[in-house]
Protein backbone atom coordinates (compact mmCIF):
# COMPACT_ATOMS: atom_id res chain seq x y z
CA UNK A 1 0.00 0.00 0.00
CA UNK A 2 1.32 3.12 -1.23
CA UNK A 3 0.23 5.94 1.09
CA UNK A 4 1.25 8.87 2.64
CA UNK A 5 -0.18 10.46 5.60
CA UNK A 6 -0.84 14.01 5.20
CA UNK A 7 -2.31 15.49 8.28
CA UNK A 8 -1.48 19.26 6.71
CA UNK A 9 -4.89 19.18 5.45
CA UNK A 10 -6.48 18.10 8.33
CA UNK A 11 -4.72 19.75 11.55
CA UNK A 12 -6.71 23.23 10.78
CA UNK A 13 -9.72 21.27 11.63
CA UNK A 14 -9.04 20.19 15.18
CA UNK A 15 -10.85 23.42 16.74
CA UNK A 16 -13.91 22.58 14.67
CA UNK A 17 -13.38 18.61 16.07
CA UNK A 18 -13.34 19.62 19.36
CA UNK A 19 -16.12 21.80 19.48
CA UNK A 20 -17.95 18.55 18.11
CA UNK A 21 -16.45 16.70 20.58
CA UNK A 22 -18.09 19.18 23.39
CA UNK A 23 -21.36 18.32 22.12
CA UNK A 24 -20.79 14.56 21.86
CA UNK A 25 -19.82 15.27 25.74
CA UNK A 26 -22.91 17.62 26.23
CA UNK A 27 -25.08 13.82 24.65
CA UNK A 28 -23.69 11.76 26.32
CA UNK A 29 -23.89 13.49 29.79
CA UNK A 30 -27.73 14.42 29.79
CA UNK A 31 -28.46 11.63 28.41
CA UNK A 32 -26.54 9.77 30.84
CA UNK A 33 -28.47 11.96 33.93
CA UNK A 34 -31.85 11.16 32.75
CA UNK A 35 -31.07 7.65 32.61
CA UNK A 36 -30.29 8.01 35.85
CA UNK A 37 -33.47 8.79 37.30
CA UNK A 38 -35.43 6.70 35.24
CA UNK A 39 -32.75 3.96 36.33
CA UNK A 40 -33.24 5.16 39.71
CA UNK A 41 -37.14 4.87 39.74
CA UNK A 42 -37.05 1.67 37.57
CA UNK A 43 -34.78 0.19 40.08
CA UNK A 44 -36.78 1.03 43.25
CA UNK A 45 -39.74 0.09 41.01
CA UNK A 46 -38.22 -3.30 39.90
CA UNK A 47 -37.61 -4.19 43.81
CA UNK A 48 -40.25 -2.43 46.15
CA UNK A 49 -42.59 -1.88 43.29
CA UNK A 50 -45.27 -4.57 44.05
CA UNK A 51 -46.36 -7.32 41.41
CA UNK A 52 -47.43 -4.33 38.74
CA UNK A 53 -45.17 -1.63 38.59
CA UNK A 54 -42.45 -4.30 38.86
CA UNK A 55 -43.81 -5.81 35.85
CA UNK A 56 -43.65 -2.56 34.28
CA UNK A 57 -40.23 -1.72 35.02
CA UNK A 58 -39.24 -4.96 33.57
CA UNK A 59 -40.93 -4.92 30.74
CA UNK A 60 -39.16 -1.04 29.61
CA UNK A 61 -35.78 -2.94 30.49
CA UNK A 62 -37.13 -5.59 28.13
CA UNK A 63 -37.98 -3.30 25.31
CA UNK A 64 -34.76 -0.70 25.50
CA UNK A 65 -32.16 -3.19 25.99
CA UNK A 66 -33.60 -6.23 23.43
CA UNK A 67 -33.54 -3.23 20.99
CA UNK A 68 -30.94 -1.59 18.76
CA UNK A 69 -30.35 2.21 19.86
CA UNK A 70 -30.19 3.25 16.54
CA UNK A 71 -33.94 1.26 15.28
CA UNK A 72 -35.71 3.16 18.66
CA UNK A 73 -34.12 6.61 17.68
CA UNK A 74 -35.28 6.40 14.14
CA UNK A 75 -38.60 5.68 15.60
CA UNK A 76 -38.41 8.95 17.86
CA UNK A 77 -37.11 10.59 14.53
CA UNK A 78 -39.59 9.50 11.88
CA UNK A 79 -42.56 7.89 13.34
CA UNK A 80 -43.32 10.19 16.46
CA UNK A 81 -43.82 12.84 13.55
CA UNK A 82 -47.20 11.05 12.65
CA UNK A 83 -48.63 11.67 15.71
CA UNK A 84 -48.08 15.54 15.49
CA UNK A 85 -44.71 15.54 17.81
CA UNK A 86 -41.67 16.98 15.91
CA UNK A 87 -38.46 16.77 17.92
CA UNK A 88 -35.15 18.84 16.13
CA UNK A 89 -32.13 16.06 15.50
CA UNK A 90 -30.50 16.71 18.72
CA UNK A 91 -33.60 16.13 21.45
CA UNK A 92 -34.91 13.31 19.59
CA UNK A 93 -31.65 11.87 20.00
CA UNK A 94 -31.33 12.91 23.30
CA UNK A 95 -33.94 11.66 24.20
CA UNK A 96 -33.44 8.35 22.53
CA UNK A 97 -30.56 8.01 24.33
CA UNK A 98 -32.21 8.71 27.60
CA UNK A 99 -34.52 6.44 27.53
CA UNK A 100 -32.14 3.73 26.34
CA UNK A 101 -29.35 4.38 29.19
CA UNK A 102 -32.41 4.02 31.56
CA UNK A 103 -33.15 0.63 30.47
CA UNK A 104 -29.52 -0.23 31.07
CA UNK A 105 -29.12 2.01 34.49
CA UNK A 106 -32.21 0.35 35.78
CA UNK A 107 -30.49 -3.03 35.74
CA UNK A 108 -27.30 -1.64 37.11
CA UNK A 109 -28.98 0.16 39.86
CA UNK A 110 -30.91 -2.58 40.35
CA UNK A 111 -28.33 -5.07 41.08
CA UNK A 112 -26.83 -2.57 43.83
CA UNK A 113 -30.18 -1.99 45.58
CA UNK A 114 -30.34 -5.64 45.64
CA UNK A 115 -26.81 -5.77 47.47
CA UNK A 116 -27.51 -3.48 49.92
CA UNK A 117 -27.06 -5.52 53.48
CA UNK A 118 -30.35 -6.06 55.39
CA UNK A 119 -27.78 -6.18 58.33
CA UNK A 120 -27.09 -2.38 57.45
CA UNK A 121 -30.75 -1.12 57.39
CA UNK A 122 -31.60 -2.66 61.26
CA UNK A 123 -28.69 -0.66 62.52
CA UNK A 124 -29.62 2.44 60.49
CA UNK A 125 -33.40 1.97 61.54
CA UNK A 126 -33.02 1.25 65.26
CA UNK A 127 -30.36 4.11 64.95
CA UNK A 128 -33.06 6.18 64.61
CA UNK A 129 -32.40 7.29 61.10
CA UNK A 130 -35.35 8.33 59.28
CA UNK A 131 -35.95 6.88 55.52
CA UNK A 132 -34.18 9.75 53.60
CA UNK A 133 -31.46 9.50 56.21
CA UNK A 134 -30.94 6.00 55.38
CA UNK A 135 -31.29 6.24 52.13
CA UNK A 136 -28.66 9.29 51.72
CA UNK A 137 -26.08 7.96 54.51
CA UNK A 138 -26.33 4.15 53.76
CA UNK A 139 -28.27 2.70 50.86
CA UNK A 140 -26.86 5.46 47.81
CA UNK A 141 -22.87 5.40 49.24
CA UNK A 142 -23.14 1.28 49.18
CA UNK A 143 -25.27 1.86 45.86
CA UNK A 144 -22.71 3.73 44.40
CA UNK A 145 -19.44 1.50 45.42
CA UNK A 146 -21.03 -1.29 44.05
CA UNK A 147 -22.32 -0.28 40.51
CA UNK A 148 -19.45 2.32 39.74
CA UNK A 149 -17.19 0.02 37.68
CA UNK A 150 -20.61 -0.82 35.57
CA UNK A 151 -21.86 2.49 35.28
CA UNK A 152 -18.20 3.54 34.23
CA UNK A 153 -18.60 1.64 31.37
CA UNK A 154 -22.16 2.48 30.53
CA UNK A 155 -21.10 6.19 30.29
CA UNK A 156 -18.00 4.71 28.09
CA UNK A 157 -20.52 2.90 25.32
CA UNK A 158 -22.75 6.00 25.62
CA UNK A 159 -20.23 8.29 24.72
CA UNK A 160 -19.13 6.20 21.92
CA UNK A 161 -22.67 5.96 21.15
CA UNK A 162 -23.54 9.15 20.21
CA UNK A 163 -21.77 9.52 17.01
CA UNK A 164 -24.88 7.51 15.91
CA UNK A 165 -26.14 11.30 15.74
CA UNK A 166 -24.64 12.31 12.84
CA UNK A 167 -26.71 9.88 10.86
CA UNK A 168 -29.66 12.24 12.23
CA UNK A 169 -27.41 15.61 11.52
CA UNK A 170 -26.34 16.61 14.75
CA UNK A 171 -22.69 18.07 14.06
CA UNK A 172 -21.21 16.44 16.84
CA UNK A 173 -17.46 14.79 16.86
CA UNK A 174 -18.28 12.09 14.47
CA UNK A 175 -20.38 14.71 12.09
CA UNK A 176 -18.23 17.17 11.96
CA UNK A 177 -15.39 14.17 10.70
CA UNK A 178 -17.93 13.72 7.65
CA UNK A 179 -18.27 17.03 6.97
CA UNK A 180 -14.48 17.67 6.38
CA UNK A 181 -14.19 14.46 5.00
CA UNK A 182 -16.67 15.74 2.33
CA UNK A 183 -14.68 18.62 1.65
CA UNK A 184 -10.84 17.17 1.76
CA UNK A 185 -11.58 13.21 1.14
CA UNK A 186 -8.35 12.78 3.69
CA UNK A 187 -10.53 9.82 5.40
CA UNK A 188 -7.58 7.97 6.88
CA UNK A 189 -5.92 11.01 8.65
CA UNK A 190 -9.65 12.61 9.60
CA UNK A 191 -11.19 8.99 10.99
CA UNK A 192 -7.63 8.38 12.88
CA UNK A 193 -7.89 11.96 14.79
CA UNK A 194 -11.11 11.92 15.30
CA UNK A 195 -10.56 8.17 16.86
CA UNK A 196 -8.06 9.68 19.02
CA UNK A 197 -10.12 12.63 19.71
CA UNK A 198 -12.79 10.00 21.30
CA UNK A 199 -10.32 8.19 23.09
CA UNK A 200 -8.93 11.17 24.78
CA UNK A 201 -12.63 11.94 25.71
CA UNK A 202 -13.37 8.51 27.07
CA UNK A 203 -9.99 8.49 29.03
CA UNK A 204 -10.54 11.09 30.66
CA UNK A 205 -14.40 10.44 31.73
CA UNK A 206 -13.04 7.13 32.98
CA UNK A 207 -10.64 8.60 35.25
CA UNK A 208 -12.69 11.59 36.51
CA UNK A 209 -15.47 8.79 37.45
CA UNK A 210 -12.78 6.34 38.82
CA UNK A 211 -11.60 9.47 40.78
CA UNK A 212 -14.81 9.78 42.40
CA UNK A 213 -16.04 6.37 42.74
CA UNK A 214 -12.14 5.82 44.60
CA UNK A 215 -12.46 9.04 46.93
CA UNK A 216 -16.32 9.15 47.42
CA UNK A 217 -17.60 5.59 47.81
CA UNK A 218 -14.27 3.99 48.01
CA UNK A 219 -15.20 1.61 45.06
CA UNK A 220 -12.46 -0.72 43.88
CA UNK A 221 -11.60 1.25 40.60
CA UNK A 222 -8.43 1.10 38.54
CA UNK A 223 -7.22 4.99 37.17
CA UNK A 224 -5.60 4.62 34.10
CA UNK B 1 -42.70 0.15 88.01
CA UNK B 2 -39.15 -1.16 85.88
CA UNK B 3 -37.98 0.53 84.17
CA UNK B 4 -38.23 -1.92 80.94
CA UNK B 5 -41.52 -3.72 81.27
CA UNK B 6 -42.64 -6.20 79.32
CA UNK B 7 -46.28 -7.80 79.71
CA UNK B 8 -47.54 -10.67 77.51
CA UNK B 9 -45.85 -9.84 74.61
CA UNK B 10 -46.67 -12.13 71.67
CA UNK B 11 -45.27 -11.81 67.60
CA UNK B 12 -45.10 -14.20 65.11
CA UNK B 13 -43.14 -15.39 61.83
CA UNK B 14 -46.50 -15.99 59.48
CA UNK B 15 -48.29 -18.03 61.04
CA UNK B 16 -45.80 -19.71 63.34
CA UNK B 17 -45.73 -18.15 66.41
CA UNK B 18 -42.16 -17.15 67.90
CA UNK B 19 -42.97 -15.10 70.95
CA UNK B 20 -46.01 -16.12 73.34
CA UNK B 21 -46.76 -13.66 76.05
CA UNK B 22 -43.72 -12.86 77.62
CA UNK B 23 -43.19 -11.26 80.78
CA UNK B 24 -39.81 -9.79 81.44
CA UNK B 25 -38.96 -6.42 83.59
CA UNK B 26 -35.13 -4.75 83.70
CA UNK B 27 -34.61 -2.57 86.46
CA UNK B 28 -32.09 0.66 86.07
CA UNK B 29 -28.87 -0.46 86.11
CA UNK B 30 -29.52 -3.88 85.98
CA UNK B 31 -27.89 -6.76 83.20
CA UNK B 32 -30.62 -9.67 83.03
CA UNK B 33 -29.76 -12.42 80.14
CA UNK B 34 -31.89 -14.45 77.96
CA UNK B 35 -31.12 -18.32 77.75
CA UNK B 36 -32.04 -21.17 75.69
CA UNK B 37 -32.22 -23.28 72.90
CA UNK B 38 -32.21 -21.95 69.43
CA UNK B 39 -35.83 -20.88 68.40
CA UNK B 40 -37.09 -20.07 71.52
CA UNK B 41 -37.55 -16.47 70.63
CA UNK B 42 -34.73 -14.66 72.76
CA UNK B 43 -33.48 -12.75 69.35
CA UNK B 44 -36.79 -11.93 67.74
CA UNK B 45 -37.79 -10.41 71.67
CA UNK B 46 -35.07 -8.18 71.13
CA UNK B 47 -36.16 -7.44 67.60
CA UNK B 48 -39.45 -6.52 68.73
CA UNK B 49 -38.51 -4.07 71.52
CA UNK B 50 -36.49 -2.02 69.29
CA UNK B 51 -39.09 -2.42 66.57
CA UNK B 52 -37.62 -4.21 63.86
CA UNK B 53 -40.56 -6.41 64.44
CA UNK B 54 -44.04 -5.58 65.09
CA UNK B 55 -45.75 -7.45 68.14
CA UNK B 56 -49.27 -8.55 67.66
CA UNK B 57 -50.28 -8.53 71.25
CA UNK B 58 -48.74 -7.30 74.75
CA UNK B 59 -47.38 -4.32 76.06
CA UNK B 60 -43.75 -2.60 76.40
CA UNK B 61 -42.80 -0.53 78.63
CA UNK B 62 -39.96 1.72 78.91
CA UNK B 63 -39.08 4.76 81.52
CA UNK B 64 -42.55 4.75 82.33
CA UNK B 65 -43.67 5.57 78.69
CA UNK B 66 -45.89 2.55 76.82
CA UNK B 67 -43.97 2.32 73.46
CA UNK B 68 -46.45 2.06 70.28
CA UNK B 69 -45.00 0.04 67.53
CA UNK B 70 -46.87 1.79 64.82
CA UNK B 71 -46.46 5.26 65.81
CA UNK B 72 -43.55 6.83 64.53
CA UNK B 73 -42.98 9.45 67.38
CA UNK B 74 -43.28 6.56 69.86
CA UNK B 75 -40.94 4.69 68.33
CA UNK B 76 -38.31 7.28 68.29
CA UNK B 77 -39.06 8.18 71.50
CA UNK B 78 -37.87 4.79 72.88
CA UNK B 79 -35.14 4.47 70.30
CA UNK B 80 -34.03 7.57 71.95
CA UNK B 81 -33.31 5.40 75.19
CA UNK B 82 -32.10 1.88 74.04
CA UNK B 83 -28.96 0.91 71.73
CA UNK B 84 -28.72 -2.42 70.51
CA UNK B 85 -25.56 -4.46 69.60
CA UNK B 86 -26.32 -7.01 66.64
CA UNK B 87 -24.81 -10.95 66.26
CA UNK B 88 -23.25 -9.41 62.92
CA UNK B 89 -21.98 -6.22 64.04
CA UNK B 90 -24.17 -4.30 61.48
CA UNK B 91 -21.49 -1.72 60.82
CA UNK B 92 -22.03 0.55 57.99
CA UNK B 93 -19.27 -0.68 55.37
CA UNK B 94 -19.10 2.91 53.69
CA UNK B 95 -17.66 4.72 56.83
CA UNK B 96 -14.64 5.09 59.03
CA UNK B 97 -14.86 3.63 62.41
CA UNK B 98 -15.24 7.02 63.84
CA UNK B 99 -17.90 7.84 61.38
CA UNK B 100 -19.73 4.55 62.06
CA UNK B 101 -19.90 5.44 66.25
CA UNK B 102 -20.35 9.37 65.55
CA UNK B 103 -23.10 9.69 62.62
CA UNK B 104 -26.30 8.81 64.36
CA UNK B 105 -25.23 11.01 67.52
CA UNK B 106 -24.57 14.25 64.83
CA UNK B 107 -26.58 13.55 62.21
CA UNK B 108 -29.62 12.35 63.90
CA UNK B 109 -29.62 13.09 67.60
CA UNK B 110 -27.98 16.60 66.52
CA UNK B 111 -25.11 17.01 69.08
CA UNK B 112 -22.25 18.80 69.02
CA UNK B 113 -20.17 17.14 66.50
CA UNK B 114 -16.49 18.05 68.11
CA UNK B 115 -18.16 16.80 71.46
CA UNK B 116 -19.43 13.78 69.85
CA UNK B 117 -16.04 13.07 68.32
CA UNK B 118 -14.33 13.37 71.26
CA UNK B 119 -16.47 10.78 73.35
CA UNK B 120 -16.45 8.69 70.15
CA UNK B 121 -12.55 8.66 70.49
CA UNK B 122 -12.47 7.88 74.04
CA UNK B 123 -14.87 5.11 73.76
CA UNK B 124 -12.99 3.86 70.86
CA UNK B 125 -10.02 3.83 73.31
CA UNK B 126 -12.00 2.06 76.20
CA UNK B 127 -12.36 -0.85 73.50
CA UNK B 128 -8.50 -0.96 72.76
CA UNK B 129 -9.42 0.56 69.00
CA UNK B 130 -8.23 3.93 69.76
CA UNK B 131 -5.98 3.46 67.02
CA UNK B 132 -8.04 2.59 64.20
CA UNK B 133 -10.41 5.70 63.86
CA UNK B 134 -9.78 6.60 60.12
CA UNK B 135 -9.78 2.98 59.17
CA UNK B 136 -12.81 0.99 57.26
CA UNK B 137 -15.00 -1.75 58.92
CA UNK B 138 -13.43 -4.53 56.23
CA UNK B 139 -9.65 -3.57 57.21
CA UNK B 140 -10.82 -5.14 60.74
CA UNK B 141 -11.46 -8.53 62.62
CA UNK B 142 -15.02 -9.90 63.79
CA UNK B 143 -13.98 -8.93 67.47
CA UNK B 144 -12.21 -5.22 66.41
CA UNK B 145 -16.04 -5.00 64.90
CA UNK B 146 -17.64 -5.85 67.46
CA UNK B 147 -16.34 -3.83 69.59
CA UNK B 148 -16.83 -0.76 67.11
CA UNK B 149 -20.16 -1.63 67.20
CA UNK B 150 -20.18 -1.42 71.11
CA UNK B 151 -18.60 1.79 71.16
CA UNK B 152 -21.24 3.02 68.33
CA UNK B 153 -24.48 1.83 70.36
CA UNK B 154 -22.65 3.40 73.82
CA UNK B 155 -21.66 6.85 72.00
CA UNK B 156 -25.86 7.12 72.09
CA UNK B 157 -25.56 7.26 75.51
CA UNK B 158 -28.75 5.04 75.76
CA UNK B 159 -30.40 3.82 79.16
CA UNK B 160 -30.61 0.45 77.85
CA UNK B 161 -28.13 -1.53 76.01
CA UNK B 162 -29.57 -4.95 74.40
CA UNK B 163 -26.95 -7.29 73.22
CA UNK B 164 -27.77 -10.02 70.31
CA UNK B 165 -25.43 -13.03 70.82
CA UNK B 166 -22.69 -10.20 69.68
CA UNK B 167 -19.79 -13.59 70.11
CA UNK B 168 -21.75 -16.00 68.31
CA UNK B 169 -20.16 -14.83 64.83
CA UNK B 170 -16.70 -14.58 66.03
CA UNK B 171 -13.73 -16.73 66.46
CA UNK B 172 -13.06 -17.93 69.71
CA UNK B 173 -9.88 -16.08 70.29
CA UNK B 174 -11.86 -12.89 69.73
CA UNK B 175 -14.66 -13.81 72.12
CA UNK B 176 -13.07 -12.60 75.00
CA UNK B 177 -12.00 -9.52 73.95
CA UNK B 178 -15.81 -8.55 73.31
CA UNK B 179 -16.76 -9.82 76.91
CA UNK B 180 -14.06 -8.51 78.68
CA UNK B 181 -15.51 -5.22 77.07
CA UNK B 182 -19.25 -6.00 78.16
CA UNK B 183 -17.83 -6.57 81.47
CA UNK B 184 -16.59 -3.27 82.05
CA UNK B 185 -19.78 -1.59 80.77
CA UNK B 186 -21.48 -4.05 83.64
CA UNK B 187 -19.69 -2.20 86.21
CA UNK B 188 -20.77 1.15 84.77
CA UNK B 189 -24.61 0.67 85.81
CA UNK B 190 -26.28 0.45 82.19
CA UNK B 191 -28.86 -1.43 82.21
CA UNK B 192 -28.47 -4.43 79.80
CA UNK B 193 -30.52 -7.08 78.42
CA UNK B 194 -27.97 -10.00 76.81
CA UNK B 195 -28.74 -12.68 74.89
CA UNK B 196 -25.63 -15.03 74.80
CA UNK B 197 -24.39 -18.36 74.36
CA UNK B 198 -21.77 -18.06 77.03
CA UNK B 199 -23.35 -19.57 79.96
CA UNK B 200 -20.05 -19.02 82.02
CA UNK B 201 -20.09 -14.93 80.90
CA UNK B 202 -23.94 -14.97 81.69
CA UNK B 203 -23.66 -16.55 84.73
CA UNK B 204 -20.60 -14.03 86.20
CA UNK B 205 -21.88 -10.86 84.68
CA UNK B 206 -26.14 -10.74 84.98
CA UNK B 207 -27.85 -9.70 88.16
CA UNK B 208 -31.01 -12.01 86.74
CA UNK B 209 -31.09 -14.64 84.77
CA UNK B 210 -34.41 -15.43 81.97
CA UNK B 211 -34.62 -19.00 80.46
CA UNK B 212 -36.59 -19.23 77.17
CA UNK B 213 -38.44 -21.77 75.59
CA UNK B 214 -41.74 -22.08 73.01
CA UNK B 215 -41.51 -18.13 73.34
CA UNK B 216 -41.70 -17.91 76.53
CA UNK B 217 -39.86 -17.09 79.51
CA UNK B 218 -40.01 -20.75 81.79
CA UNK B 219 -38.04 -19.52 84.58
CA UNK B 220 -36.38 -16.30 86.18
CA UNK B 221 -34.00 -15.64 88.74
CA UNK B 222 -30.62 -15.00 90.29
CA UNK B 223 -27.92 -16.39 87.82
CA UNK B 224 -27.22 -19.02 91.57
CA UNK B 225 -31.03 -20.25 91.26
CA UNK B 226 -31.09 -21.34 87.53
CA UNK B 227 -27.47 -23.18 87.04
CA UNK B 228 -27.54 -24.72 90.75
CA UNK B 229 -31.40 -24.52 91.56
CA UNK B 230 -33.64 -24.22 88.90
CA UNK B 231 -36.97 -24.36 89.75
CA UNK B 232 -38.55 -25.94 86.08
CA UNK B 233 -37.87 -29.37 84.68
CA UNK B 234 -37.13 -27.20 81.12
CA UNK B 235 -34.70 -25.03 82.87
CA UNK B 236 -32.95 -28.35 84.44
CA UNK B 237 -32.57 -30.14 81.52
CA UNK B 238 -31.44 -27.28 79.40
CA UNK B 239 -28.57 -26.23 82.06
CA UNK B 240 -27.86 -30.00 82.72
CA UNK B 241 -27.37 -30.40 78.75
CA UNK B 242 -25.39 -27.46 78.21
CA UNK B 243 -23.10 -28.10 81.25
CA UNK B 244 -22.84 -31.89 79.84
CA UNK B 245 -21.45 -29.88 77.16
CA UNK B 246 -18.95 -28.04 78.60
CA UNK B 247 -19.95 -24.38 79.17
Amino acid sequence: MHYTLHFGQVTPEIPYLLWGALISLELSVMAFAGGMVIGMVGAIMRLRGGRWLSRLARWYVTFFTNTPQLVQIYFIFFALPEVGILLDPFPAVLLGMTLNAGGYLTEILRAGLASVHQQELDAAETLGMSHLQTLRYVILPHIFKVVMPAMTNQYILMTLGTSMAAIFGVEELTGRAFNINSTTFRSIEIFLLTGGIYVLVTLAATSLLALVGRYAFRARVRIL
Amino acid sequence: MSFLDIHDLGARYGSLRVLDGIDLSVEQGEVVSLIGPSGSGKSTLLKVITGLMKPDRGRVTLAGAAVDYSNRKSLKAARDRLAIVFQQYNLFGNMTVLRNVTVAPTTIKKRNRRQVEEKARELLDRVGLGDKLHVYPDQLSGGQQQRVAIARALCLEPEILLLDEVTSALDPERVSEVLDTIRLLAKDNIAMLIVSHEMSFVRDVSHRIAFMADGRVQEIGSPEQIFDNPQTDRTRDFVGRISRVGH
